[in-house]
Protein backbone atom coordinates (compact mmCIF):
# COMPACT_ATOMS: atom_id res chain seq x y z
CA UNK A 1 0.00 0.00 0.00
CA UNK A 2 2.78 2.40 0.55
CA UNK A 3 4.32 0.92 -1.90
CA UNK A 4 1.01 2.24 -4.06
CA UNK A 5 1.19 5.63 -2.28
CA UNK A 6 5.07 6.27 -3.43
CA UNK A 7 4.07 5.18 -7.44
CA UNK A 8 1.27 7.56 -6.99
CA UNK A 9 3.15 10.26 -5.60
CA UNK A 10 6.17 9.66 -7.89
CA UNK A 11 3.69 9.74 -10.87
CA UNK A 12 2.36 13.06 -9.46
CA UNK A 13 5.53 14.99 -9.24
CA UNK A 14 7.54 13.16 -11.45
CA UNK A 15 5.73 13.59 -14.34
CA UNK A 16 5.49 17.06 -15.48
CA UNK A 17 1.73 18.33 -16.07
CA UNK A 18 2.87 18.83 -19.77
CA UNK A 19 3.99 15.40 -20.41
CA UNK A 20 1.97 14.56 -23.51
CA UNK A 21 3.53 11.86 -25.77
CA UNK A 22 2.36 13.41 -28.89
CA UNK A 23 3.57 16.20 -28.27
CA UNK A 24 6.47 17.54 -30.54
CA UNK A 25 10.45 16.25 -28.98
CA UNK A 26 11.71 19.03 -30.15
CA UNK A 27 9.64 21.09 -27.77
CA UNK A 28 11.16 18.82 -24.93
CA UNK A 29 14.22 19.56 -25.61
CA UNK A 30 13.92 23.37 -25.65
CA UNK A 31 12.09 22.72 -22.48
CA UNK A 32 15.58 21.09 -21.45
CA UNK A 33 17.68 24.18 -22.61
CA UNK A 34 15.71 26.19 -20.76
CA UNK A 35 16.03 25.23 -17.62
CA UNK A 36 20.22 24.41 -17.81
CA UNK A 37 22.84 26.20 -19.06
CA UNK A 38 23.99 23.57 -21.45
CA UNK A 39 26.71 23.90 -24.29
CA UNK A 40 26.01 20.42 -25.36
CA UNK A 41 22.30 21.17 -25.59
CA UNK A 42 22.68 24.57 -27.65
CA UNK A 43 25.66 23.40 -29.64
CA UNK A 44 23.55 23.35 -32.95
CA UNK A 45 20.42 26.00 -33.48
CA UNK A 46 20.28 24.00 -37.30
CA UNK A 47 19.46 20.73 -35.24
CA UNK A 48 17.09 22.59 -33.37
CA UNK A 49 15.20 24.01 -36.38
CA UNK A 50 15.45 21.05 -38.35
CA UNK A 51 13.71 18.92 -35.63
CA UNK A 52 10.36 20.55 -36.07
CA UNK A 53 10.18 18.47 -39.17
CA UNK A 54 13.07 15.32 -38.06
CA UNK A 55 12.56 13.12 -40.34
CA UNK A 56 12.20 10.13 -37.90
CA UNK A 57 8.65 11.37 -37.49
CA UNK A 58 7.89 9.34 -40.60
CA UNK A 59 9.66 6.73 -39.04
CA UNK A 60 7.58 6.11 -35.86
CA UNK A 61 4.76 6.16 -38.18
CA UNK A 62 6.06 3.66 -40.25
CA UNK A 63 6.57 1.70 -36.62
CA UNK A 64 2.82 2.35 -35.98
CA UNK A 65 1.58 0.81 -38.87
CA UNK A 66 3.98 -2.13 -38.45
CA UNK A 67 3.04 -2.28 -34.62
CA UNK A 68 -0.62 -2.84 -35.15
CA UNK A 69 -0.19 -4.94 -38.86
CA UNK A 70 -0.73 -8.94 -38.83
CA UNK A 71 3.08 -9.99 -39.76
CA UNK A 72 5.21 -13.12 -39.57
CA UNK A 73 4.66 -17.30 -39.89
CA UNK A 74 1.78 -16.95 -37.06
CA UNK A 75 -0.09 -13.51 -38.55
CA UNK A 76 -0.29 -11.69 -35.99
CA UNK A 77 0.18 -8.23 -35.02
CA UNK A 78 2.92 -7.02 -31.78
CA UNK A 79 -0.28 -5.77 -29.91
CA UNK A 80 0.12 -8.84 -27.11
CA UNK A 81 3.70 -8.08 -26.88
CA UNK A 82 4.82 -7.02 -23.32
CA UNK A 83 7.23 -4.37 -22.75
CA UNK A 84 7.00 -4.10 -19.07
CA UNK A 85 3.28 -2.21 -18.58
CA UNK A 86 0.90 -5.10 -19.74
CA UNK A 87 0.22 -6.94 -23.23
CA UNK A 88 0.33 -4.05 -26.21
CA UNK A 89 0.63 -0.99 -22.89
CA UNK A 90 3.72 1.15 -24.88
CA UNK A 91 3.36 4.51 -23.10
CA UNK A 92 5.66 4.92 -20.74
CA UNK A 93 6.89 1.57 -21.03
CA UNK A 94 10.88 2.74 -22.99
CA UNK A 95 11.30 5.20 -20.64
CA UNK A 96 11.40 1.96 -17.73
CA UNK A 97 13.66 -0.03 -19.57
CA UNK A 98 15.35 -1.84 -19.91
CA UNK A 99 13.85 -3.82 -17.11
CA UNK A 100 13.28 -7.49 -15.53
CA UNK A 101 11.60 -10.26 -17.45
CA UNK A 102 9.71 -12.56 -15.65
CA UNK A 103 8.64 -14.71 -18.98
CA UNK A 104 12.62 -14.74 -19.86
CA UNK A 105 14.49 -14.72 -16.27
CA UNK A 106 16.43 -11.51 -17.95
CA UNK A 107 16.83 -7.64 -18.05
CA UNK A 108 16.24 -6.94 -21.33
CA UNK A 109 16.23 -3.88 -23.42
CA UNK A 110 13.80 -2.44 -25.98
CA UNK A 111 15.59 -4.24 -28.88
CA UNK A 112 16.30 -7.51 -26.88
CA UNK A 113 12.42 -7.41 -25.81
CA UNK A 114 11.19 -6.61 -29.67
CA UNK A 115 13.48 -9.85 -31.28
CA UNK A 116 11.84 -12.18 -27.78
CA UNK A 117 8.13 -11.20 -29.34
CA UNK A 118 8.70 -10.97 -32.99
CA UNK A 119 10.46 -14.60 -32.36
CA UNK A 120 7.53 -15.76 -29.92
CA UNK A 121 4.61 -14.09 -30.96
CA UNK A 122 5.07 -13.66 -34.20
CA UNK A 123 7.28 -16.05 -35.13
CA UNK A 124 9.86 -15.23 -37.13
CA UNK A 125 13.25 -17.18 -37.30
CA UNK A 126 16.06 -15.63 -35.32
CA UNK A 127 17.55 -15.17 -38.80
CA UNK A 128 14.86 -13.55 -40.45
CA UNK A 129 15.58 -9.91 -42.16
CA UNK A 130 12.63 -8.92 -39.61
CA UNK A 131 14.61 -9.92 -36.86
CA UNK A 132 18.58 -9.55 -37.85
CA UNK A 133 18.74 -5.96 -39.34
CA UNK A 134 18.90 -4.01 -36.63
CA UNK A 135 20.26 -0.77 -38.44
CA UNK A 136 18.79 1.87 -40.68
CA UNK A 137 15.44 4.13 -40.89
CA UNK A 138 14.15 1.48 -43.52
CA UNK A 139 14.65 -1.65 -41.67
CA UNK A 140 11.36 -2.82 -39.21
CA UNK A 141 13.69 -2.67 -35.88
CA UNK A 142 14.33 0.92 -36.39
CA UNK A 143 10.63 1.65 -37.44
CA UNK A 144 9.34 -0.59 -34.30
CA UNK A 145 11.58 1.11 -32.10
CA UNK A 146 10.58 4.25 -33.09
CA UNK A 147 7.21 3.72 -32.47
CA UNK A 148 7.59 2.01 -29.30
CA UNK A 149 10.16 5.08 -27.97
CA UNK A 150 7.86 7.61 -29.00
CA UNK A 151 4.70 6.32 -26.69
CA UNK A 152 7.42 7.66 -23.61
CA UNK A 153 8.54 11.04 -24.93
CA UNK A 154 8.31 13.93 -22.59
CA UNK A 155 8.20 11.11 -19.56
CA UNK A 156 10.94 11.36 -17.50
CA UNK A 157 13.40 7.84 -17.12
CA UNK A 158 12.34 5.74 -14.50
CA UNK A 159 14.38 2.50 -14.65
CA UNK A 160 12.74 -0.10 -11.87
CA UNK A 161 15.60 -1.11 -9.44
CA UNK A 162 13.38 -3.58 -7.62
CA UNK A 163 14.44 -6.74 -9.07
CA UNK A 164 17.46 -7.74 -7.98
CA UNK A 165 18.78 -8.42 -11.30
CA UNK A 166 17.84 -4.70 -12.48
CA UNK A 167 19.89 -3.61 -9.87
CA UNK A 168 23.29 -6.02 -10.62
CA UNK A 169 22.82 -5.14 -14.36
CA UNK A 170 22.87 -1.59 -13.68
CA UNK A 171 25.87 -1.60 -10.87
CA UNK A 172 28.06 -3.42 -13.52
CA UNK A 173 27.23 -1.42 -15.44
CA UNK A 174 28.55 1.99 -14.06
CA UNK A 175 31.72 -0.46 -14.04
CA UNK A 176 32.19 -0.97 -17.70
CA UNK A 177 31.14 2.88 -18.33
CA UNK A 178 34.66 3.82 -16.08
CA UNK A 179 36.53 0.63 -17.06
CA UNK A 180 39.68 1.79 -19.24
CA UNK A 181 40.93 -0.61 -21.69
CA UNK A 182 41.78 -0.96 -25.55
CA UNK A 183 44.23 0.60 -27.69
CA UNK A 184 44.01 4.10 -26.33
CA UNK A 185 42.72 3.37 -22.63
CA UNK A 186 39.81 5.00 -23.08
CA UNK A 187 36.42 4.35 -20.90
CA UNK A 188 33.28 6.00 -21.44
CA UNK A 189 34.27 8.83 -18.77
CA UNK A 190 37.21 10.16 -21.00
CA UNK A 191 34.62 11.57 -22.91
CA UNK A 192 31.55 12.12 -20.97
CA UNK A 193 33.19 12.69 -17.68
CA UNK A 194 33.53 16.44 -18.02
CA UNK A 195 31.28 19.52 -18.91
CA UNK A 196 31.08 21.33 -21.88
CA UNK A 197 34.48 19.77 -23.51
CA UNK A 198 34.68 18.97 -27.26
CA UNK A 199 36.44 16.26 -29.44
CA UNK A 200 36.93 17.79 -32.40
CA UNK A 201 33.88 20.85 -33.00
CA UNK A 202 31.25 18.46 -31.02
CA UNK A 203 30.55 19.43 -27.82
CA UNK A 204 30.11 15.93 -25.76
CA UNK A 205 27.50 15.35 -23.11
CA UNK A 206 28.39 14.92 -19.45
CA UNK A 207 26.78 11.87 -17.64
CA UNK A 208 26.71 13.99 -14.27
CA UNK A 209 24.32 16.12 -16.05
CA UNK A 210 21.12 14.59 -16.06
CA UNK A 211 19.89 17.31 -18.37
CA UNK A 212 22.34 16.72 -20.83
CA UNK A 213 22.49 12.98 -20.59
CA UNK A 214 18.62 12.66 -21.53
CA UNK A 215 19.81 13.86 -24.58
CA UNK A 216 22.48 11.98 -24.91
CA UNK A 217 20.61 8.60 -24.33
CA UNK A 218 17.29 9.28 -26.32
CA UNK A 219 17.70 7.24 -29.31
CA UNK A 220 16.35 6.52 -31.67
CA UNK A 221 17.17 9.95 -33.60
CA UNK A 222 17.61 11.25 -36.20
CA UNK A 223 21.58 11.65 -37.43
CA UNK A 224 21.98 14.17 -39.81
CA UNK A 225 25.02 13.06 -40.91
CA UNK A 226 24.06 9.96 -41.28
CA UNK A 227 20.68 10.75 -42.82
CA UNK A 228 19.41 7.87 -40.99
CA UNK A 229 18.00 6.67 -37.90
CA UNK A 230 19.56 5.29 -35.11
CA UNK A 231 19.47 3.16 -32.19
CA UNK A 232 20.89 2.95 -28.68
CA UNK A 233 22.71 -0.37 -29.24
CA UNK A 234 24.06 1.60 -32.83
CA UNK A 235 25.75 4.48 -30.31
CA UNK A 236 27.33 2.12 -28.42
CA UNK A 237 28.53 0.21 -31.05
CA UNK A 238 29.86 3.30 -32.22
CA UNK A 239 31.58 4.18 -29.19
CA UNK A 240 33.21 0.63 -28.83
CA UNK A 241 34.67 1.43 -32.21
CA UNK A 242 36.54 4.95 -31.96
CA UNK A 243 37.55 3.35 -28.24
CA UNK A 244 39.50 0.79 -30.20
CA UNK A 245 37.85 -1.85 -27.99
CA UNK A 246 36.02 -5.30 -29.05
CA UNK A 247 33.01 -4.96 -31.17
CA UNK A 248 29.81 -5.51 -28.85
CA UNK A 249 27.13 -7.98 -30.04
CA UNK A 250 23.77 -6.49 -30.51
CA UNK A 251 21.51 -7.23 -27.33
CA UNK A 252 23.93 -8.90 -25.44
CA UNK A 253 24.23 -8.82 -21.75
CA UNK A 254 27.46 -6.28 -21.31
CA UNK A 255 25.17 -4.06 -23.77
CA UNK A 256 22.35 -4.23 -21.72
CA UNK A 257 24.33 -3.45 -18.67
CA UNK A 258 25.81 -0.41 -19.72
CA UNK A 259 22.22 0.94 -20.86
CA UNK A 260 20.72 0.29 -17.94
CA UNK A 261 23.31 2.69 -15.98
CA UNK A 262 22.94 5.04 -18.69
CA UNK A 263 19.13 4.92 -18.02
CA UNK A 264 19.58 5.28 -14.63
CA UNK A 265 21.94 8.52 -14.93
CA UNK A 266 18.93 10.61 -16.60
CA UNK A 267 16.75 9.14 -13.98
CA UNK A 268 13.56 11.82 -13.61
CA UNK A 269 14.25 13.83 -16.82
CA UNK A 270 12.21 13.93 -19.98
CA UNK A 271 13.17 11.80 -22.91
CA UNK A 272 13.26 13.24 -25.87
CA UNK A 273 11.57 10.82 -28.51
CA UNK A 274 12.53 10.75 -31.58
CA UNK A 275 15.61 13.17 -30.87
CA UNK A 276 17.85 14.53 -34.01
CA UNK A 277 21.65 14.36 -33.21
CA UNK A 278 24.34 15.40 -35.44
CA UNK B 1 -16.56 -3.80 3.74
CA UNK B 2 -13.48 -5.10 5.67
CA UNK B 3 -11.94 -2.55 8.11
CA UNK B 4 -9.24 -0.21 7.25
CA UNK B 5 -6.66 -2.58 9.60
CA UNK B 6 -7.75 -5.89 8.00
CA UNK B 7 -7.47 -4.28 4.70
CA UNK B 8 -3.57 -3.28 5.44
CA UNK B 9 -3.03 -6.67 6.54
CA UNK B 10 -4.49 -8.25 3.42
CA UNK B 11 -2.93 -5.71 1.35
CA UNK B 12 0.89 -6.54 3.57
CA UNK B 13 0.44 -10.09 2.96
CA UNK B 14 -0.46 -9.88 -0.97
CA UNK B 15 2.62 -7.83 -1.19
CA UNK B 16 4.60 -10.48 0.41
CA UNK B 17 2.92 -13.10 -1.73
CA UNK B 18 3.81 -11.48 -5.10
CA UNK B 19 7.64 -10.57 -3.25
CA UNK B 20 7.58 -14.47 -2.76
CA UNK B 21 5.96 -15.28 -6.22
CA UNK B 22 8.95 -12.88 -7.72
CA UNK B 23 11.23 -14.58 -5.70
CA UNK B 24 10.15 -18.35 -6.37
CA UNK B 25 9.99 -17.39 -10.51
CA UNK B 26 13.84 -15.58 -9.88
CA UNK B 27 15.20 -18.79 -8.96
CA UNK B 28 13.31 -21.38 -11.00
CA UNK B 29 14.50 -19.28 -13.76
CA UNK B 30 17.86 -19.28 -12.57
CA UNK B 31 17.78 -23.22 -11.38
CA UNK B 32 16.77 -24.23 -15.16
CA UNK B 33 19.94 -22.25 -16.35
CA UNK B 34 22.80 -24.52 -14.76
CA UNK B 35 26.08 -23.60 -14.95
CA UNK B 36 25.12 -19.85 -15.47
CA UNK B 37 26.32 -17.35 -12.56
CA UNK B 38 23.59 -16.12 -10.30
CA UNK B 39 24.25 -12.39 -11.81
CA UNK B 40 22.73 -10.68 -8.82
CA UNK B 41 25.19 -12.81 -6.19
CA UNK B 42 28.27 -10.96 -7.62
CA UNK B 43 29.94 -7.49 -7.00
CA UNK B 44 29.75 -5.04 -9.57
CA UNK B 45 33.21 -6.04 -10.38
CA UNK B 46 33.12 -9.40 -10.96
CA UNK B 47 29.83 -9.32 -12.88
CA UNK B 48 31.58 -6.63 -14.93
CA UNK B 49 34.37 -8.46 -15.51
CA UNK B 50 32.44 -11.79 -16.18
CA UNK B 51 30.02 -10.08 -18.60
CA UNK B 52 32.88 -8.03 -21.01
CA UNK B 53 34.99 -11.77 -21.04
CA UNK B 54 33.11 -14.53 -20.60
CA UNK B 55 29.09 -13.89 -21.59
CA UNK B 56 29.09 -13.61 -25.11
CA UNK B 57 28.82 -10.17 -25.24
CA UNK B 58 31.41 -8.91 -27.66
CA UNK B 59 33.46 -10.02 -30.67
CA UNK B 60 36.52 -11.07 -28.59
CA UNK B 61 37.50 -13.96 -31.30
CA UNK B 62 38.29 -10.69 -34.04
CA UNK B 63 41.85 -10.52 -35.14
CA UNK B 64 43.69 -7.28 -33.94
CA UNK B 65 45.54 -5.24 -36.56
CA UNK B 66 48.77 -5.72 -33.70
CA UNK B 67 48.12 -9.31 -33.57
CA UNK B 68 46.17 -11.17 -31.11
CA UNK B 69 42.41 -11.03 -30.75
CA UNK B 70 40.21 -8.55 -29.71
CA UNK B 71 39.75 -10.06 -26.32
CA UNK B 72 43.52 -9.25 -25.37
CA UNK B 73 42.22 -5.49 -25.73
CA UNK B 74 39.32 -6.17 -23.44
CA UNK B 75 41.57 -7.29 -20.86
CA UNK B 76 43.34 -4.72 -18.80
CA UNK B 77 47.03 -4.17 -17.97
CA UNK B 78 48.03 -2.75 -14.47
CA UNK B 79 47.40 0.85 -15.38
CA UNK B 80 43.78 0.64 -16.54
CA UNK B 81 43.00 -1.48 -13.70
CA UNK B 82 43.99 0.58 -11.09
CA UNK B 83 43.05 4.01 -13.14
CA UNK B 84 39.87 2.47 -13.48
CA UNK B 85 39.65 1.66 -10.27
CA UNK B 86 40.12 4.56 -9.15
CA UNK B 87 38.79 7.05 -11.35
CA UNK B 88 41.90 8.48 -12.59
CA UNK B 89 42.12 9.80 -9.28
CA UNK B 90 44.99 7.85 -8.29
CA UNK B 91 46.35 9.06 -4.34
CA UNK B 92 49.82 10.33 -3.98
CA UNK B 93 51.48 6.54 -3.65
CA UNK B 94 49.58 5.27 -6.41
CA UNK B 95 50.47 8.14 -8.92
CA UNK B 96 54.09 7.82 -7.48
CA UNK B 97 54.12 4.09 -8.48
CA UNK B 98 52.05 4.67 -12.03
CA UNK B 99 54.78 7.92 -12.57
CA UNK B 100 57.69 5.18 -11.92
CA UNK B 101 56.20 2.43 -14.18
CA UNK B 102 55.29 5.02 -16.95
CA UNK B 103 59.43 6.51 -16.77
CA UNK B 104 60.69 2.73 -16.87
CA UNK B 105 58.32 2.37 -19.97
CA UNK B 106 59.83 4.90 -22.18
CA UNK B 107 62.23 4.28 -24.80
CA UNK B 108 64.63 6.35 -26.34
CA UNK B 109 65.83 6.94 -30.19
CA UNK B 110 69.60 6.42 -30.34
CA UNK B 111 70.90 9.88 -29.56
CA UNK B 112 69.21 13.40 -30.31
CA UNK B 113 65.91 12.75 -30.18
CA UNK B 114 64.58 13.74 -33.83
CA UNK B 115 61.81 15.83 -35.52
CA UNK B 116 60.88 14.28 -38.88
CA UNK B 117 58.61 15.95 -41.65
CA UNK B 118 56.16 18.18 -39.97
CA UNK B 119 53.86 18.11 -43.16
CA UNK B 120 53.15 14.29 -42.53
CA UNK B 121 53.17 14.83 -38.75
CA UNK B 122 50.66 17.24 -39.58
CA UNK B 123 48.36 14.42 -41.64
CA UNK B 124 48.96 11.95 -38.83
CA UNK B 125 47.60 14.36 -35.79
CA UNK B 126 44.81 15.32 -38.18
CA UNK B 127 43.56 11.47 -39.12
CA UNK B 128 41.65 9.04 -36.67
CA UNK B 129 42.73 5.88 -38.87
CA UNK B 130 44.10 2.83 -36.83
CA UNK B 131 43.02 0.05 -34.54
CA UNK B 132 39.43 0.44 -34.72
CA UNK B 133 38.26 -3.19 -35.36
CA UNK B 134 34.15 -4.27 -34.67
CA UNK B 135 31.67 -3.67 -37.99
CA UNK B 136 34.33 -1.79 -39.67
CA UNK B 137 38.08 -2.02 -38.77
CA UNK B 138 41.02 -0.28 -40.19
CA UNK B 139 43.53 -2.54 -42.40
CA UNK B 140 46.74 -1.43 -41.79
CA UNK B 141 48.33 -2.42 -45.13
CA UNK B 142 46.15 0.46 -47.11
CA UNK B 143 48.01 2.63 -45.08
CA UNK B 144 49.69 3.74 -41.39
CA UNK B 145 47.64 4.49 -38.01
CA UNK B 146 47.44 7.80 -37.38
CA UNK B 147 48.05 9.76 -34.21
CA UNK B 148 44.23 11.07 -33.46
CA UNK B 149 45.65 14.39 -31.91
CA UNK B 150 43.08 16.52 -33.12
CA UNK B 151 40.24 15.20 -31.50
CA UNK B 152 41.54 15.91 -27.81
CA UNK B 153 43.95 19.22 -28.87
CA UNK B 154 43.49 22.54 -30.70
CA UNK B 155 46.80 22.76 -33.26
CA UNK B 156 47.17 24.95 -35.93
CA UNK B 157 44.48 27.42 -36.71
CA UNK B 158 43.57 26.27 -39.95
CA UNK B 159 41.46 23.21 -38.21
CA UNK B 160 39.39 22.55 -35.28
CA UNK B 161 40.55 20.70 -32.58
CA UNK B 162 38.71 19.36 -29.35
CA UNK B 163 39.79 20.38 -25.90
CA UNK B 164 39.43 17.20 -23.72
CA UNK B 165 43.33 18.10 -23.93
CA UNK B 166 44.92 21.68 -23.46
CA UNK B 167 45.58 23.53 -26.72
CA UNK B 168 48.91 23.16 -28.56
CA UNK B 169 48.51 25.76 -30.46
CA UNK B 170 52.21 28.00 -31.47
CA UNK B 171 53.82 25.34 -28.87
CA UNK B 172 56.85 25.84 -30.42
CA UNK B 173 56.55 29.39 -30.62
CA UNK B 174 55.56 28.71 -26.64
CA UNK B 175 58.07 26.25 -25.83
CA UNK B 176 61.30 26.72 -28.23
CA UNK B 177 62.90 23.89 -30.25
CA UNK B 178 65.11 22.66 -27.43
CA UNK B 179 66.80 19.34 -26.37
CA UNK B 180 64.80 19.43 -23.53
CA UNK B 181 61.94 20.27 -24.91
CA UNK B 182 62.10 17.52 -27.37
CA UNK B 183 62.64 14.99 -24.46
CA UNK B 184 59.80 16.14 -22.59
CA UNK B 185 57.06 16.10 -25.83
CA UNK B 186 58.51 12.66 -26.51
CA UNK B 187 57.96 11.56 -23.33
CA UNK B 188 54.60 12.65 -22.88
CA UNK B 189 53.78 11.23 -27.01
CA UNK B 190 55.15 7.33 -25.80
CA UNK B 191 53.56 7.57 -22.64
CA UNK B 192 52.24 10.63 -20.64
CA UNK B 193 51.17 9.09 -17.40
CA UNK B 194 55.32 9.71 -16.53
CA UNK B 195 53.68 13.57 -16.14
CA UNK B 196 50.13 13.05 -15.43
CA UNK B 197 49.38 9.47 -13.75
CA UNK B 198 46.30 8.60 -15.29
CA UNK B 199 45.71 10.95 -17.61
CA UNK B 200 43.16 10.14 -20.27
CA UNK B 201 46.07 10.78 -22.86
CA UNK B 202 46.94 7.37 -25.10
CA UNK B 203 50.10 5.92 -24.82
CA UNK B 204 50.91 6.50 -28.19
CA UNK B 205 54.95 4.86 -28.02
CA UNK B 206 54.39 2.39 -24.68
CA UNK B 207 51.40 0.82 -26.80
CA UNK B 208 53.34 0.56 -30.09
CA UNK B 209 50.34 2.55 -31.79
CA UNK B 210 53.14 4.80 -33.70
CA UNK B 211 56.48 4.07 -35.50
CA UNK B 212 59.30 6.23 -33.91
CA UNK B 213 59.18 7.68 -37.63
CA UNK B 214 55.70 8.67 -36.81
CA UNK B 215 55.99 10.39 -33.94
CA UNK B 216 59.23 12.34 -35.21
CA UNK B 217 56.68 13.48 -37.69
CA UNK B 218 54.43 14.56 -35.22
CA UNK B 219 57.27 15.76 -33.27
CA UNK B 220 58.10 18.30 -35.82
CA UNK B 221 54.83 19.42 -36.50
CA UNK B 222 54.59 20.31 -32.81
CA UNK B 223 58.11 22.27 -32.65
CA UNK B 224 58.99 23.15 -36.20
CA UNK B 225 59.29 26.75 -37.13
CA UNK B 226 57.40 26.18 -40.06
CA UNK B 227 54.67 23.97 -39.27
CA UNK B 228 51.06 25.47 -39.37
CA UNK B 229 51.07 25.17 -35.76
CA UNK B 230 53.52 27.68 -35.13
CA UNK B 231 52.39 30.67 -37.40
Amino acid sequence: MIRHALLVLAVTIGVPAHADPSQNPVEVLKELINSVDSAYLTQSDQNLMMMEDNPALWTVEEGKALFHAQRGPKNVSLETCDFGMGPGKLEGAYAAMPRYFKDTGKVMDLETRLVHCMTTIQGFPADDPAVKQRHGSDTDHMKLQSYITAQSNGMPWNPLMDHPLEKAMRDAGEVIFYRRAGSLDMSCQTCHGTTGKRIRASVLPDVNVPQEWTKAISWPAFRVGHQETRSSQHRLRGCYWQMRQAGPVAGSPATIAVLSFWTDMARGQPAILPDMKR
Amino acid sequence: MMSRKTNRCATASAALASIVLILGGYTATHAEEAGKPDYAKMSPEALAEHLILESGSFDLDQPAQEGGTARDRMIQDNLQKLCSKVRNKPNAEQAGQIIAAARASIQYPEGEIPLGDWKKGGDLAWGGFGYRLAHNPDDHSTRDPSGNCYNCHALSPQRTGGDLGPSLRGYGIIRGNTEATRRFVYEMIYNPHAYFPCTHMPRMGAKGLLSQEAIADIMAYLLHPESPVNQ
